[in-house]
This record gives C-alpha cells, structure tokens and sequence, in this order.
C-alpha cells in the first residue's frame, strides 16, 4: 500500500456537520496568547493541550463526532493505493559546468570534452523508460532540455553544447537541480565541474545528493589579468597609455611574447618572462592611433580564452564649447582652463545674445544658471539650472552641499574617482526627470538629492550639474568640481556612434541609450540585451557591433576572472552522493473502503443509542 | 511604520553625541573584504605596482615603472630591483538587520532596538574610518531594503535616519535572505549580520555559507532577549504563536518545561557557536538590556573585531 485518496473531494462540504457539532459542545474558556519569536525550541517540548481545549469532552460527544466522522468519510469515497506493476522509470538529471575554465585542454581533449564523454556514457547506460534532464551552469543557471525519454535528442544536444568564456556560479544551477529532483521521485543528480565542492555556496548537507564529478588536473596556463586604458581627456590618443597585467597561474617559470595591436596595425611586441604563480604590469605607452586596442598572449597553455583582451582608445577628441552665462569672471577662467588643453576652442556670450548665437556651431554647449525656451540642437550641460525649467526640473536651492554617493558604472563617470572629498557653497536640489538617470547624490542638511543627472534628450546627450561653478575654479577647493566638470564634458564631446562599452563576460551590464539591434560579432548569439533600462549581457569575449551601421557602438567583452584562469586543481575526484534518493515512483491500484466506513458509522449508532439508554436509567 | 514620536526618540539616541563620541577612536578590523576604491585600508600580501608602504622587491622587467626602481639595491647589489607596495583600499561593510516580526517580541525586551543601535555603533565606527557602508535590512525572503553605499561622517545622519524608521515585520529565512544578498552584491567586502537567530541552526550555517562563498569578512551579532533566556519572566502558561509563522503550541511552564528549555536553549546557542567556529566567523551575544557602547568596546574589541586607531 502506498498511500491514500479520495473519489468524491466535494464530499468535503458534508464536514460542516461536525463544525455544528463542535459549536454545540463549545465552551468559553479564556485562552492566553503569548507572541514569541520562534517556535523551533518550544515545539521539542511536549503541548499541554488543556491550554487549546476550549470544551470538555464526553463518551457521547466522542462517539457522535465518530459517527460523523465515518459517514462523511464514507462519503468521501476513500480508497488505499497499491503498488502493481514494474518502477516506471528513473531519472538522470545533469549538470554541466560551461565555464571558461572548462576549455582548458587536458589529456584526451578539453575538460568540456571529457565531461561530455562521461555524461554520454551515463547517458547511454539509461533503460528506454528512464528520463534525463540537461542544466547548463555558467554564470547563469541554463535548462538546456528539459526531461525527456529521446535518448538520441539527448545525446545530439551534449553534442552541440560548448563551454562559454564567463565565471562560474554553480549554486543556482544546483538549487534549480535539487529543486527537480525533490519534486520528482528517485532522481539522480550527477554534476560535472572543475571545481570542488567547497566552491558551490551551497551547504553541505544540500550537496549529499548529488553526485559531484570533478574534472581537470593542469595548472598550465597564463592570463591577462587586467587591460586599463588611461588617456587624459581631450588629449591626442597617441597619449593614451594602456597597463596589461599579465599572470603566471602555473608551477612552471614561463617565456611568453605579448603582442598589442591598434586595429590591423601591430603597435608593439614584448618578450616576459614570469616565475611560477607571478603576476607582471606591462605598461605600453605611444599608439599609433586610437582605435581597438587587442593584447594576445603568444602562449601554448592550456586555456587560451584568457590569452586576449581588447580595450578602446579614444581618437583625438579638442574640447569645442560655447558658454552661455553672465559671469563674465567664469568665462574668463574656463578660457584660462581651456588654454591649457591642446586644441580645445571655448566662446562665451551673455543669456541675452544666445538667439544670435543659433544655429550653434560647437559641439557642446554650456548654460550657467539659464535654461533656454527651446534646446539646442546638440549636447549640452546645464549648470544650476533655475527652478520651474522643464528640461533639469530642480526643487530649490540648498546651502552647503557633499558628494555621498555616485554611480561608478555611469558612463559619464568613466574614469573618475575620489568624488567623495567634493563640496560646494551654493547647490540646486535636482530630480531626475524621465530622459536621464541620477550619477551623483549629494547630501545638504537632512537632504540627499541628485546633484549630477545625465541621459539622452530628444537625441541629444544632456546633463543637468546641481552646482554653482566659482571661479578660481582649478584652485584647491575647486579642483574636484573642475574634474568633475571636465568629465561631463569629455561624455557630452565624445562621438557617439564609435562609443566602446567594455564589459566582463558573464556580468550584466548598463547598456545605456542607443539601439539595440542587429548585433555583430564572433558570436552574436552570445550577446544579449534586454530589460528597461536595457541591460547587456555578454557570454564570449570579442569585439561585437550593436546597431545599424550609421549609429553602431562598440561592445568590448573580455574575461578578467582570477578563478576562471586559476585552473590547477589538486582534488579531482569523483564524490558519489550519501543521502538515499527517495522510491521511484510505481504504478498503482485503487481499492475502494467507503462501505466500511458506512458499517462502522451503523455500529456507532447502534452504540450511541446503547450508551444514551444507559444514562437515561441511570 | 513607527510612529513619529518613537521614530523620533530613536533617531535622537542613535544620534547622541555622547554615545557616539565613545567610538571616536575605535576602527572595525577586518581581514579580507578589499575593495575596489582606493582607502586607508593596507592589505599586506598582495603587493602593487604603486602605493606609498614599501612591501616587497621583485626583479626588474621591461615596461616597470623606473620611479620605483631601487637606487641603493642596485648601488649595493648591483641588481635592478623594483620596489613593490602594499595595497591600500576601502572597505565596504555590509550591514545587515534583521528587522522581522521575531525582532519585535518580547515587547519590552526591545531587541530591535538594541540591534539598531547596534548596527548604528558599527556604522558610525566604519564611516568615522573612511570605509563605506551599506545598511540592508532584511524583512522577507525578497530583497532587502537597502540603502545607496554611505561614506564619509556626513552620512552618519543619513544612516540614523534610515534605521529610526525601521518597522519591525515579515518573516525572514536568513539563509535564503543571505543567499539573495551574496547573489546581488557578488564583489566581496565585510558582512556584519546582526539578528535574533531564533531558527534552526542549519539555516544560520546556509547564509554564513553563502557570503564566505563570495568571500565576504563575516562577523554574526546575536541579539537574545532577556525574556528568552527566562522565559518566566514573560508568562507561566498560555498558547504561544509564532509571529511570524502564526503557528501556536500551548504550553505549561513547569519546573520540569524551563530546565528542558533552558537545556535547549544551550544546545542551540552552542551549535550556533559550532557554525561560527567551523566557517571562521567571529560570533559574539549581546543580552538585551546591557549596554551596547560597553559590548562593541569590550566584547567585539576582546574578539579582534574593533580596535583602537
């Protein structure tokens, strides 16, 4: 017998005879109700039910509540399940590393290869009846085929499935497996991964049924750890300096070559070499342009995904400004800034010149404390924008405001950092408006409030800066709003269609305004975007395209992960589970009692009415 | 939400400056969790290519930064050796209070409270250092209430603000909630996770699991009731209910119920221990109604958590 069910559920309502029973027998008592915070400990010590009861019970009460009790049982149509027949079948649920770690090459093919071996033979060691499950784990958790008897469509989909270039996180691939097999009877989970146990997040006691196969054993490989570009902004790019950090993982000294190229160009090559588990800064210094800069590793290891990076340097980008304010004293200082950037070109005019100034022939244009009835038809920053304007909407204005906090990964903060000693005298309480998102808070009294707010307006970049610029603006003081300043700028100039995004595979990230089809790449099917805001994931490294071609963008995917690249493993074994899987389930026949019942309900009556008799003599 | 005067009172003895001015020297130790943004934070062991303390030599390579070439190395040993500096960042602290309903029973043993002010000592004590801090405050099994990375001693304000007008509410699986936490904020940092712990020890043990994983400094502050540990105190008999679960179970206080309580209550404060030893978690207890300026200078400064500047 393995369990028990019911033909005629809506026999149910007939339950309400014995609530009218228990409400006849209903005594007043007075209960206390004591909250505590958990009832884990209480629980293990035994209930007094005389605090529950709420009426006393008698011979009679008990027999009638029986009574009750057995003719609506027997309504219920109740039956027991017995086991008949053969087990149905079994289960096999995989689970497939498709880390970047699981390309290295080792014995016999990649770790990925021989995973697909092992997974195939288990596969193939399946009865016809028995069904199997796929899960992909990479830094997302993937169904790659969900349960199925096709054993062949099992096999062609191992075959198809490739390692990805990202990080690993095993944790919500393993959950959603247990999560399966919990729910479904005497399955197996086998997990195959280069990893050890210790590294799942998981506890131990949720790993006891799973059946985790670790593979892999070379230390053999060389990384680049890092790719920084660094080029001062307005600057020519052959200013630019880029620093590639390059690592041993291995126990072995090795000799390697790096070579770096701007576009189809080689810029330059250098012979290292680095001791067992060393790390190395290579800076290179003098492009020959700007561009898409690719670092390779000249190196046979034995994963060659972390072996190539890829960075941008900007082209050559003079800062071309037009200033529209009143203060003739911070005109007079942004000129003196502006003397000292090659090639920049800055004009000021007054608030009640600017109609004379249209159609404006800057890139970039700047207004101090004034909002014009109609934009301007290219970027532009609004500096403590007035009250009631309807382009940076700002509540009031605020004495004495800090920086306290500010999106690193804004695109108009690429770049900048330390903006936490920033401080200003006089400070516009913005709010975001719908066309762009907050960069930088700031804090004035018991207020936190938007203080930089940057987006794309009617086609054009715009930001909102909440802070009144005073000259001197490069002294001491002023020096970090200066930056702060000039970086906005350098977003607002920058040209929009050849603008690089550099991602890590494996982490989303903003994607930012912009179109978002069709993608190009070395494999455009690993790059996604999706959300709102939109957010770009991307799964292969490479140099992808995002957009039609007049208004495409640059997505630049590297994979800088210490774990992936640290691929020497000690402990690779084989750790079978130790909790027992649960019975397969079996076919089963019904055998119907509720006559039984119906007798029984006829001999408590009969009892009812002996014992009532009884009393009534007495 | 608490009312205004409550919220108010509170938010005036989170910001006493009297209390406060007790941490003034103090600095919370941690000893991993390095960060991204440059601090005052030195973490020995992984030496950079730029920075102020000198920490280790390595040979000279093509493309190394001639400034830190070392002259009298080379005059001495006639060898080109490049000095190499220990890395200095910022800290993130994570603090994460529980505020579910179980934080708000026994009513007059005030734990939420005492875990605000709690989570207010080691928030001052982070933001005085120049390290960042973030306060979470886990209500359900969904994402915590979190606030934006605070820094500098401007923000201690916002983040008194921020715990007065907490509620207490929900039911909280810490397990889940850490494991939710960890998958959000993967870059690792310091996790101060400050509750009542009044569940099964597993599920204790699967949240420090989940931070360690993201290898996050964890420290576990658990705040008992003194009507927990006496349960006398708050009723001789009666049904209890689980306020967060609702579930009830009557019960009589004997002699013979309080010395089995009492004897569970041991065993799951030392399996409690157990876990923190085991995951190499600092733990530490704090009974309702003591002093929480003498816990964070005694008992956390007897662990190595907070030390002198």
């Amino acid at each position: 017998m393995t369990g028990l069910g019911i033909l005629n559920p809506a026999g149910a309502l007939a339950a309400v005879a014995v609530g009218v029973l228990v409400a006849l027998y209903l005594r007043e008592r007075r209960r206390r109700v004591v909250p505590v915070a958990s009832l884990f400990l209480w629980r293990q010590l035994p209930a007094d039910e005389t605090e529950r009861r709420r009426f006393h019970v008698d011979p009679l009460f008990l027999l009638q509540l029986a009574l009750l009790l057995a003719l609506v049982g027997g309504y219920l149509r109740p039956y027991l399940e017995a086991a008949a027949g053969p087990a149905a079948g079994a289960r096999l649920l995989l689970v497939l590393d498709v880390s970047a770690s699981m390309q290295a090459r080792e014995d016999g093919g990649t770790r990925f290869d021989l995973t697909r071996r092992r997974a195939d033979a288990l596969v193939g060691d399946l009865g016809s009846t028995d069904e199997v499950m796929l899960i992909a784990a990479g830094a997302r958790a993937e169904v790659v085929l969900r349960w199925t008897t096709d054993h062949p469509h099992v096999r062609d989909r191992l075959e198809a499935l490739e390692p990805l270039d990202t990080p690993t996180d095993l944790a919500p691939a393993l959950e959603l497996a247990l999560g399966e097999a919990a729910a479904r009877a005497g399955t197996r989970v086998a997990l195959f991964t280069d990893l050890p146990p210790e590294t799942s997040g998981l506890a131990p006691e949720a790993l006891a049924a799973v059946d985790w196969v670790q593979i892999g054993r070379t230390d053999d490989n060389l990384a680049i750890a890092s790719l920084r570009v660094e080029e001062p902004p307005f600057h020519p790019a052959r200013e630019a300096t880029v620093t590639v950090v390059v690592r041993n993982y291995g126990h072995a000294r090795r000799d390697v070559a790096l070579e770096a190229r701007v576009g189809d160009e080689l810029w330059t090559r250098r012979e290292l070499v680095l001791e067992p588990r060393a790390m190395q800064s290579v800076p290179l210094a003098g492009p020959p342009g700007g561009g898409v800069v690719t670092v390779t590793l000249v190196a046979d290891d034995a994963l060659p995904v972390d072996d190539r990076a890829v960075g941008w340097i900007p082209p050559d980008e003079p800062l071309d400004v037009l200033l529209v304010s009143d203060s003739r004293a911070l005109a007079a200082d942004l000129r003196t800034v502006a003397t000292s950037i090659a090639g920049a070109r800055l004009e000021s005019i007054d608030p009640a010149h600017y109609g004379d100034a249209l159609p404006i022939t800057q890139r970039t244009v700047v207004f101090d404390g004034f909002v014009p009835d109609v934009p301007p038809a290219v970027n532009a920053l609004y500096v403590l924008p007035p009250p009631g304007n309807d382009v940076c909407p700002s509540a009031r204005r605020l004495e004495d405001a800090a920086v306290v906090d500010w999106e690193a990964e804004e695109p108009v903060l690429d770049g900048m950092d330390g903006l936490g000693g920033l401080a200003v005298a006089h400070a516009a309480e913005l709010v975001t408006p719908s066309w762009g998102t907050t960069a930088v808070v700031a804090a004035a009294g018991r207020t936190t409030f938007p203080m930089l707010v940057a987006g794309e307006r009617d086609g054009h970049r715009t930001a909102c800066l909440g802070a009144e610029l005073v000259p001197p603006l490069a002294s001491s003081d002023g020096l970090p709003l200066l930056l702060l300043t000039l970086g906005t700028l350098r977003w607002l100039e920058e040209p929009y269609g050849g603008r690089a995004l550099t991602v890590e595979t494996g982490l989303p990230r903003l994607a930012g305004p912009g179109a978002q089809a069709p993608v190009s790449g070395p494999h455009p099917g690993a790059l996604r975007i999706a959300g709102d805001p939109a957010v770009l994931l991307v799964e292969r490294t490479g140099v992808y395209r995002v957009g039609p071609p007049d208004d495409e963008r640059l997505v630049l995917a590297n994979l800088f992960d210490d774990r992936e690249s640290d691929i020497g493993r000690d402990g690779a074994a084989e750790r079978p589970a130790t909790a027992p899987r649960s019975a397969i389930v079996r076919a089963v026949r019904a055998h119907e009692f509720g006559w039984w019942l119906y007798l029984a309900g006829a001999l408590l009556l009969v009892t009812e009415w002996l014992v009532w008799r009884r009393r009534a003599r007495a | 939400m608490a009312s205004s005067a409550a919220r108010a009172g509170l938010l005036g003895r989170l910001l006493d400056p009297a209390a406060l001015a007790r941490y003034d020297r103090l600095a919370l130790h941690v000893r991993r969790g390095m960060g991204e943004r440059p601090g005052d934070r030195r973490f020995p062991g992984r030496p950079e290519a730029a920075g102020i303390e000198v920490e280790a030599w390595k040979s000279y390579a093509p493309g190394d930064d001639l400034r830190h070439l070392d002259w009298n190395a080379l005059g001495r040993l006639d060898t080109l050796l490049v000095r190499r500096f220990t890395a200095e960042r910022e800290v993130l602290f994570h603090v994460l209070v529980d505020v579910s309903a179980s934080m708000a029973v026994p009513a007059r043993d005030r734990k939420l409270e005492t875990a605000l002010e709690l989570a207010m000592a080691l928030a001052y004590i982070a933001l005085t250092g120049n390290d960042a801090v973030r306060l979470a405050l886990l209500a359900d099994d969904g994402p915590a209430h979190e606030s934006p990375v605070l820094r500098q001693r401007a923000s201690v304000r916002v983040a008194a603000e921020r715990l007065a007008a907490v509620a207490p509410g929900g039911a909280v699986g810490l397990g889940a909630a850490l494991e939710g936490y960890a998958r959000r904020h993967p870059r690792p940092g310091a996790a101060v996770v400050i509750s009542d712990l009044m569940m099964e020890p597993a599920e204790v043990e699967r949240g420090l699991h989940a931070l360690r994983a993201r290898r996050y400094d964890v420290l576990l502050l658990h705040v008992l009731g003194a009507g927990e540990l006496e349960p006398a105190r708050e009723f001789t008999h009666g049904i209890l209910r689980d306020v967060e679960s609702g579930a009830t179970h009557p019960i009589r206080l004997t002699r013979a119920a309080r010395a089995r309580y009492t004897a569970l209550l041991e065993a799951h404060l030392e399996a409690l221990r157990g876990i923190a030893e085991r995951t190499e978690t600092p733990y530490a207890r704090l009974v309702t109604g003591a002093a929480v300026d003498a816990f964070v200078t005694t008992e956390l400064a007897r662990l190595g958590v907070v030390r002198r500047r």
